[in-house]
């Protein structure tokens, strides 16, 4: 591991964990905020290297966009059932 | 399958990969040395053939912008089909009223939060498009502020609540910057074939090395991607949030028996 700082390492670890919670969460509203965690630890690591315009990417649609349809999926499957 | 059978499984596949993926390991170049023979004949050619800073630009919108062109439609019949699978269940005809859970209380947001999205949102749609802008000079370029524009319009969501926000989205302007941005790129190839050139060379001037305007014909493809990524991206969003609004008084029309 030439060249790797604490920085990196601390991201490859945090993605580590954060990527097993998402595993381990079993409530799908939960494993959504937890993907989001993943999505901005996964941008934090490629901002560490030196990919800062995949980390931008990254973010933006691991953070935001796919959380966001996961999210808007269950309430529209949360109201179809609550009307039934 | 039993979880016991599931474990002989495992095993009898670790035993076949493992050794390989240790193997594998251990020939690999080390962590972070720049070998990669293609990346550095980029670096060392580009500059001086494109005149552009932003080397993954380069190679996207040029060097081998034909595979983006497909990448673009690609997203586009995404989009598309998202679209239409949706709508098809649905019907066309919006309704400004978010859908409720009976028994669910509905708590009004605070002034502050709606203050805060408000700059918010505008902060990162401007952020955005500053990013598609300087596509060529920093890193970033069409898709990734294409997205970031997109993803403000979740703040604006987070703000404003459905009813305004639902007002505020206008799902024929998103499509037409999706369409348009796609119209575009391929304007942008098929611009060199009718001047008897090969599609997607770069006939325009190239300009000048870290200005705005550098690159010649990848600034239109990376507007191009822009646009067609904050509309993809946009419309996908609304199409999500249909969703969960009331039911218009139209229920979708049955498919016909066979």
């Amino acid at each position: 591991m030439s060249g790797a700082s604490d920085g990196l390492i601390a991201c490859l670890l945090l993605a580590g964990i954060t990527g097993l919670l998402v595993v381990v969460t079993r409530d799908p509203c939960r494993q959504v905020y937890a993907l989001a965690g993943n999505g901005l630890v996964l941008g934090l690591l490629f901002l560490a290297l030196e990919a800062p315009d995949v980390a931008l990417s990254e973010i933006a649609v691991g953070t935001a966009v796919t959380p966001f349809l996961f999210l808007a999926t269950l309430a529209a499957i949360a109201t179809d059932r609550a009307q039934r | 399958m039993t979880p016991r059978s599931r474990l002989v499984l495992l095993a009898l596949a670790a035993l076949i990969l493992v050794p390989a993926i240790v193997r594998i390991a251990l020939v690999l170049p080390g962590f972070g040395a720049p070998t990669a023979l293609y990346g550095q004949t980029v670096n060392a050619l580009l500059p001086d053939l494109r005149h552009v800073t932003n080397m993954v630009a380069a190679v996207n919108f040029d060097v081998r912008g034909i595979d983006t062109l497909g990448e673009e439609f690609m997203l586009l019949c995404a989009v598309t089909g998202a679209t239409v699978l949706l709508r098809g269940a649905r019907g066309e005809r919006g309704n400004l009223r978010a859908g409720h859970i009976s028994g669910r209380p509905v708590l009004a947001r605070a002034d502050a939060t709606t203050l805060v999205c408000r700059i918010a949102a505008s902060v990162t749609m401007l952020f955005g498009i500053s990013v598609a802008l300087h596509g060529m000079t920093t890193p970033g370029g069409g898709f990734q502020g294409g997205v970031i524009a997109a993803s403000g319009l979740l703040l604006l969501y987070l703000g404003e609540g459905y009813a305004v926000w639902r007002a505020l989205m206008r799902g024929p302007i998103l499509a037409l910057l999706e369409g348009g941005g796609a119209l575009l790129f391929v304007l942008c190839a098929a611009g060199p074939l009718v001047a008897g050139r090969p599609a997607l060379e770069n006939v325009l001037p190239l300009g000048d090395l870290k200005d705005l305007y550098s690159g010649g014909l990848m600034v239109g493809v990376n507007a191009a991607v822009a646009l067609a990524v904050a509309g993809g991206f946009g419309l996908l969003l609304l199409e999500f949030m249909e969703e969960t609004r009331v039911p218009a008084d139209d229920p979708a029309p049955e498919e016909a028996e066979p």
